[in-house]
């Protein structure tokens, strides 16, 4: 990566003073979107550690419009916006869900699927930080195999993959759908850009750092987020009109166990012998991108 | 209210249209289901966003509305929502954005939004919903108000529909009601007695509707893009109350209000409206029947044969209507006993009517009685009544289950 | 009943020790205990409040502590943050962790107890600097205070954590010891637990505490659940543990440069195509850059960190070209402004350095030279085809246009000049070459002697084409020597005692003579030589053994394995030595600086003859000694000594951040036959490459606003200010140290001391 030798963020959409802890993931990702999404933007918010965040009564971290809603339903409540937006002749502006990944991959799924196959006009940001973090780390379906959370605590870790999101995003054949980290803040924003330029349901996935959640140093939540791209762990891709395009590839993949290493929620494969266990996720994760480099290579052959 | 439709109406046939129009001016006669006419109210208030999603017996609600959006006789967004949950949901993001706002759903899908309702309530929008009345599960689509009783404690306003043109006109009532205070309404048909029976209503111009309720104006309170607020985020404990101290203040105003807007709704469309309906009840009545929805007009036309039995019909159920309660009280001798016909069931000893009528009532020396009866659909014939009438009521510790007398 | 409240950040187990101290006031079954947190919303780092109550009978009060008998502060610098000993009662107790002294405190209560409880636990391996966990040393100071037993409550704190629970119990145990103000029984705070119940069952009001905190404004009441203030008002860096800050820290090109050059700055303004401020930079330290671009070893360049991503900087290129550029350049001559006199003895780089240094400050300065022309050993030392003398000549017309006076032919002694001058710097160099103390060594011909002769007088030495040439010695001379020779016809071999790896001569030097098809012998010494028409010389193998006190391996003789050869002349390059003819004779140890002999006149040495050996180190020495003639003639202050700080090193450096470009080599004329050809071997790079080379700077320890602090902080705390430079917003920085992991050259600190602006 070349130095970026530029202040991304011309002008700042968000207040500082924010509730985020030390080194996280979504306050960060939300100081990008907002900056390019601008002030004519609702920002509906499930429960989340976003929607704490922002501030309590009576404060405000954004300088766009928040919407807090139920756990399940944000989607469904940025459709009753979009309508109504569109009715007062605000096409322009943009309607943002901004769920973690509870919200989305678990709790929220059906309303996500539901506004995803009517077309909803919607940007849908999943902060993927592999837990509930709000509540205190529990497991959800985001949640990586091996990692400890307090419902999947000692030896009794997350004994299943990952939900595959993006595939069952994909599979909605809505026209953008994309994967995004924090250290490749460049694509990031390119991304944010195309999503909102696009019309229709549109979907961001973003790698979330969070420090208290997966135990880490806050200082390295960006490289260990690089480290997952390197990895393949979370690999940077995008599905524009069913066809995918790998944004990144790695100069040389990163062994998994490099980026765990880090993260104190899977110290205990380090300790306990669980190299099986290490494999098993390399494997997965070579699978998974080999899968990708597949799909990447018939979307760019038609 | 006018009773005309119910009890004195002589049919005969109509040689000309002429004689409808002056019977009630800027009107239509039409027959319709109770489903048709909730579908006709939304349609004349000019609601603009319909979120919605099947479920029996409300589903010809919304089918009738997305024919009508079709149709494009209401300029309005249709959406098929994924579920119950979904469709409030989709509402309330709607009515923050200032539309105005219709939908219906019944039973396991007012359940199923229940939690949604809590925050509609307490975002202070102005929704008005129908819902047709059935239980839960062990399946059964039937009549019964347990369903909409069981929210009674999310905040919402609650009327019940006696008939189809009271559904009809409640629901345009409903929307200057609660634009007025920020607060949610339930307009609740019973199930297939109500819903699907096609019966007279007088549907008003659409023209005579604009002038009692105009279009929805901003008050500032919308989401507005040029002023960006948070909406409902976090409330810490030492503001939590502040907004429940204001919430009580304009609940507390709803039963006045209700009436207020009955009385202009009929000088306007010349049927008058009120929190409740004393009907025979004075210093010589020796019991009263306390009903919601069809039970009451079954109710009116077995007490014709007893005149000192009265009957209350709970049109506003929520927030309770107390004040008018103890107005129809003034006159009635400590003896009068008080018959709860309860079409609901609680899992508690007494139903809910019950529940409302002892706290309205406290002090008073009446003594009240409690009838289970028409739960799941079960058929209320005029029988039934009767048999509650000439129960001969001892004990009110004694629930009676009439059905099973 | 006795009612704690303390004070904590979130994460730092202070929730988790209040309810181990009820498990250990509970223990005996006489005491009903209550703990519970104030629940907020603030996360990691964001100041908490948890409570705890001890009783004898049943406690009638579920309500938050509003006046604490005792205050429990786990981290002091909430005290700066938060009202914490809002309420305490008139006789209560405070304990705070900190290692301050308990009377800088006695403002805030009756009585102050302190415990460094961070200190302990930190010294357990319990959290981490930016989040200590301090709850089981705290359980133990707090268990100290309430006068029960440390060894139940040490078990007790054992069960209850999840994870180390022996420096957790040792921590607890510690802490039990090291309360400071415990010296008698508090038993204020003792009688409040063992009141009894009848006591208990009469609650204290306070209305005025109580009622403060329930304040409500009746008026403009909220109906609806909106709003739109900035966050803004709350103050997150109040969070903030460990600091950021901007640190400018030294490059080790900088510091490595033995002339002092500020290299990273002049690479960095010749990057931003600066090149007169770029050549600035490198004249304010070094008066001979063409020179150094062309013969110097690149200090600068052996620990660039850029070596751990591809190939270190070519710093000497860029050298080279802003040097050659400023040939165009006017130099204006500098004024006097002293009435003090300063001779020079030598005019090689020391020597020139330091008059033009001094000339510079204003001194009238004039240089002595024996030899009839100027430049030391970069003119008698350094063959023509590396470095051009008219290069060095236009260098020196630099320093002389400037006011220096160069008198040549002058060889002059110290005594001479004491009448007319005030001080004398000597800077003669080393231009006596060293003997190898063997037998017939009057046969070798030295080493330094024939590269000044042939180069400045065309004396071959008898060398013919074709003879064969044996060089002994592994420094740059030898190098020199032997691609000399080989340019006379001869056919040269390099004898070295230890490995290619010892050599001193500069890499690519030994390269070029390599390729040009100079033979190395490595490991091998003369012990013998026998004039016999031609020379026989005996050669003997080496073993590298034990290192020495330069630090390299010490070469050793491998017994029996000597063997001869028969050449025709030897070059002796190993080492040079002072001439003392300026002394008069005087002993001198001719050290950096000012000597102690007594000439009469102050005396300071510098150059080869003090230290060093290479036009860079002569240089510095240079600067250096003009700077204590200065100082001594003006009565100022002068140290040798400078305190460097941290230099940054690969593992400080954020390599995510550069992509791998090559190294722009010079070009290098190759050609087969060397006969007589004397030109310059090594070319110079263009403008354009020299501005792709110089972008390859990591810019080491120095900001470069690449932007990543700001594009990476969470919580956009940081800004641009009016001059257009990086600052942190100190009143939102919460410490995440995102910035400094991320800043790709290091130039952001992350400790724990509290930044402030200057």
């Amino acid at each position: 990566m070349e130095p970026m030798n530029e202040f991304l963020i011309k002008e700042e959409q968000v207040f500082s003073g924010g509730l985020s802890c030390r080194g996280c993931g979504w306050a960060l990702l939300v100081r990008h979107l907002s900056s390019i999404l601008g002030e004519k933007t609702v920002y509906v918010l499930p429960a989340s550690c976003f929607s704490i965040i922002t501030g309590p009564y009576p404060l405000n971290e954004l300088k766009g419009t928040i919407v807090h809603t139920m756990f399940a339903a944000a989607p469904a409540t940025a459709t009753g916006i979009r309508a109504v937006l569109d009715r007062q002749g605000n096409e322009d502006a943009t309607v943002a869900v901004l769920a973690g990944d509870g919200g989305t991959f678990d709790i929220g799924i059906q309303s996500l699927s539901g506004a995803a196959s009517r077309g909803e006009n919607i940007l849908y940001v999943c902060n993927n930080n592999g837990a509930y973090m709000n509540t205190g780390i529990q497991t959800s379906t985001a949640t990586p195999y091996g990692a400890i959370t307090t419902t999947n605590p000692g030896t009794n870790f997350k004994n299943t993959m990952p939900k595959d999101l993006m595939g069952i995003i994909a599979a909605h054949n809505i026209p953008y759908a994309a994967t995004a980290s924090l250290a490749f803040l460049e694509d990031y924003r390119y991304k944010i850009k195309k999503a909102k330029k696009t019309k229709g349901f549109r979907l961001l996935m973003i790698d979330g750092p969070c420090p208290p959640g997966h135990k880490t140093s806050p200082d390295q939540s960006i490289s260990i987020t690089r480290l997952a791209v390197e990895t393949s762990l979370f690999p940077l891709f995008e599905v524009d009109n069913q066809k995918y395009k790998i944004n990144y590839f790695p100069e040389k993949r990163v062994p998994v166990e490099k980026c765990m290493k880090l993260q104190g929620r899977f110290s205990h494969l380090f300790k306990n012998n669980s190299a099986n266990v290490i494999q098993e996720i390399q494997d997965y994760t070579d699978h998974n991108w080999q899968r990708l480099n597949e799909l990447h290579k018939q979307s760019s052959s038609n | 209210m006018n009773n005309d439709i119910h009890t004195k109406e002589i049919l005969k046939p109509v040689s000309n249209s002429k004689q409808i129009v002056e019977k009630y001016p800027r009107h239509t006669l039409k027959i319709i289901k109770g489903n048709f006419a909730a579908a006709e109210a939304a349609k004349l208030c000019r609601v603009g966003f319909v979120p919605a999603y099947p479920i029996t017996p409300q589903t010809s609600i919304v089918e009738r509305l997305s024919s009508i959006v079709a149709a494009g006789e209401l300029d309005a967004r249709y959406v098929n929502m994924d579920s119950e949950h979904s469709v409030f949901a989709a509402a309330m993001g709607a009515s923050l954005a200032g539309e105005r706002v219709f939908t219906a759903t019944s039973g396991q899908g007012l359940f199923y939004a229940h939690e949604v309702l809590h925050a509609i309530a307490h975002f202070r929008l102005p929704i008005v919903i129908c819902n047709v009345g059935r239980p839960s599960l062990p399946w059964n689509i039937w009549s019964d108000q347990t369903d909409s009783i069981s929210q009674r404690d999310t905040g919402w306003i609650q009327f019940y529909g006696e008939s189809s043109q009271g559904v009809l006109d409640t629901i345009i009532q409903g929307y200057v009601i609660s634009e007025k205070l920020d607060l949610p309404v339930m307009v609740v048909l019973d199930a297939f007695y109500q819903s699907h029976t096609s019966e007279n209503v007088w549907v008003p111009d659409s023209d005579l509707v604009d002038e009692f309720l105009p279009p929805k104006k901003r008050n500032g309170n919308e989401i507005d893009l040029k002023n960006p607020k948070d909406y409902g985020g976090l409330v810490p404990p030492d503001h939590y109350e502040t907004f429940n101290f204001q919430y009580w203040r304009d609940i507390t105003k709803v039963e006045e209000l209700t009436d207020e807007i009955g009385q202009k709704f009929g000088e306007y469309f010349g049927r008058k409206y009120s929190a409740i309906e004393a009907v025979n009840i004075g210093p010589k009545t020796k019991m009263i029947l306390v009903a919601l929805s069809t039970i009451t007009s079954t109710a009116r036309g077995v007490i014709n044969n007893h005149p000192e039995v009265g009957l209350i019909k709970l049109r506003l159920f929520k927030p309770f209507p107390v004040k008018s309660i103890l107005k129809a009280f003034e006159n009635v001798p400590d003896d009068t006993i008080i018959i709860n016909v309860e079409r609901n069931f609680i899992g508690d000893k007494e139903g809910a009517i019950a529940h409302e009528m002892k706290h309205a009532l406290y002090g008073k020396k009446n003594k009240m009685y409690d009838v289970y009866t028409g739960l799941g659909g079960k058929d209320v014939p005029p029988l039934t009544i009767e048999k509650i009438i000439e129960k001969g009521f001892k004990d009110p510790e004694e629930i009676i289950w009439i059905d099973f007398e | 009943m006795l009612e704690i409240r303390g004070h904590a950040r979130g994460g730092q187990g202070m929730v988790t020790a209040f309810e181990i101290l009820a498990k250990i006031c509970s223990q005996s079954g006489e005491y009903h205990v209550q703990a519970f947190p104030s629940f907020g919303v603030e996360r990691t780092g964001a100041p908490i409040q948890a409570y705890l109550r001890i009783a004898k009978g049943t406690i009638l009060n579920r309500s938050n502590v509003y006046n604490p008998h005792l205050v429990v502060v786990f981290d002091e610098t909430l005290i700066e943050q938060v009202q914490v000993f809002n309420g305490l009662r008139k006789n209560g107790a405070i304990l705070i962790n900190t290692e301050r002294d308990s009377k800088e405190f006695a403002d805030h209560a009756h009585k102050v107890y302190t415990v460094p409880a961070t200190k302990i636990s930190l010294n357990k391996g319990l959290g981490s600097k930016a989040l200590p966990i301090v709850n089981s040393a705290m359980i133990g100071a707090i268990v100290k205070i309430l006068n029960s037993h440390i060894e139940s409550a040490k078990s007790i704190v054992g069960e209850n954590v999840p994870a180390k629970r022996k420096e957790n119990e040792e921590a607890a145990s510690i802490a039990f010891n090291s309360v400071v103000g415990n010296d008698k029984l508090n038993e204020y705070l003792l009688n409040l637990i063992n009141q009894s119940e009848d006591d208990l069952t009469r609650i204290e009001l306070h209305k005025e505490t109580e009622a403060e905190e329930k304040k409500v404004n009746l008026k403009d009441l909220p109906r609806i659940p909106f709003w739109s203030q900035p966050i803004s008002s709350n103050k997150t860096g109040s969070w903030r543990v460990l600091t950021p800050s901007y640190t400018e820290k030294p490059a080790p090109c900088t510091t490595n440069c033995p002339a002092g050059t500020d290299v990273r700055l002049f690479v960095k303004l010749t990057s931003e195509k600066k090149f007169d401020e770029a050549f600035k930079a490198i004249y304010n330290y070094n008066p001979f850059p063409s020179t150094c671009g062309r013969v110097c070893p690149h200090f600068c360049e052996q620990n660039c960190n850029r070596i751990e991503l591809d190939e270190g900087l070519n710093v000497g290129a860029i050298e080279r070209f802003l040097g050659d550029r400023s040939f165009e350049n006017k130099f204006q001559k500098s004024k006097i402004s002293f009435d003090e006199k300063i001779a020079v003895i030598g005019a090689g780089p020391a020597g020139l350095t330091s008059a033009l240094r001094l000339t510079q400050k204003g001194y009238n300065v004039t240089v002595f030279e024996a030899l009839p022309y100027a430049g030391g050993m970069m003119r008698t030392g350094i063959p023509q085809f590396r470095l051009p003398q008219e290069i060095l000549d236009k260098e020196i017309k630099q320093i002389e246009d400037q006011g220096v006076k160069i008198i040549l032919n002058k060889k002059v002694r110290i005594n001479e000049l004491k009448d007319d001058f005030d001080a004398v710097v000597v800077a003669v160099g080393s231009h006596i070459g060293s003997k190898m103390n063997i037998p017939n060594e009057e046969i070798v011909i030295d080493g330094i002697n024939f590269l000044h002769n042939f180069k400045l007088k065309g004396d071959k030495f008898k060398l013919r084409k074709g003879d064969e040439v044996a060089v002994i010695g592994g420094g740059n001379t030898a190098i020199d020597v032997a691609r000399t020779a080989l340019r006379i016809g001869a056919i040269p071999t390099i004898y070295y005692r230890r490995t290619r790896k010892e050599m001193p001569a500069i890499a690519h030097e030994v390269n070029e003579a390599l390729s040009e098809g100079i033979k190395i012998e490595f490991l091998t010494a003369p012990v013998k030589l026998n004039q016999n028409g031609k020379i026989d010389l005996t050669l003997i193998k080496m073993n590298l053994g034990e290192p020495d006190e330069s630090g390299r391996r010490k070469p050793v003789e491998v017994k029996g394995s000597e063997k001869q050869i028969q050449v025709d002349k030897i070059i002796a390059a190993i080492g040079q030595r002072s001439d003392e003819y300026v002394f008069a004779g005087q002993k001198v140890k001719a050290v950096q600086g000012r000597i102690n002999n007594d000439f009469g006149i102050p005396v300071f040495c510098s150059g080869d003859m003090s230290w060093g050996g290479t036009v860079a180190e002569a240089i510095g020495s240079g600067n250096k000694v003009a700077e204590e003639v200065n100082a001594f003639l003006e009565d100022l202050p002068f140290s040798n000594e400078k305190s460097i700080g941290n230099i940054v090193v690969p593992s400080d450096i954020n390599f995510n951040y550069y992509l791998p470009t090559p190294r722009t080599q010079n070009p290098v004329r190759k050609t087969k036959n060397y006969l007589n050809n004397f030109e310059e071997v090594v070319k110079g790079l263009t403008e354009n490459e020299i501005v792709i080379e110089s972008k390859r700077c990591l810019h080491c320890g120095d900001c470069y606003n690449c932007g990543n602090c700001f594009n990476y902080c969470p919580d956009a705390a940081i800004f641009i200010d009016d001059e257009n430079r990086l600052r942190i917003d100190y009143d939102y920085c919460k410490g995440c140290g995102i910035c400094a992991n991320e800043c790709p050259c290091s130039a952001i600190s992350f400790q724990l001391d509290e930044a402030v602006y200057e």
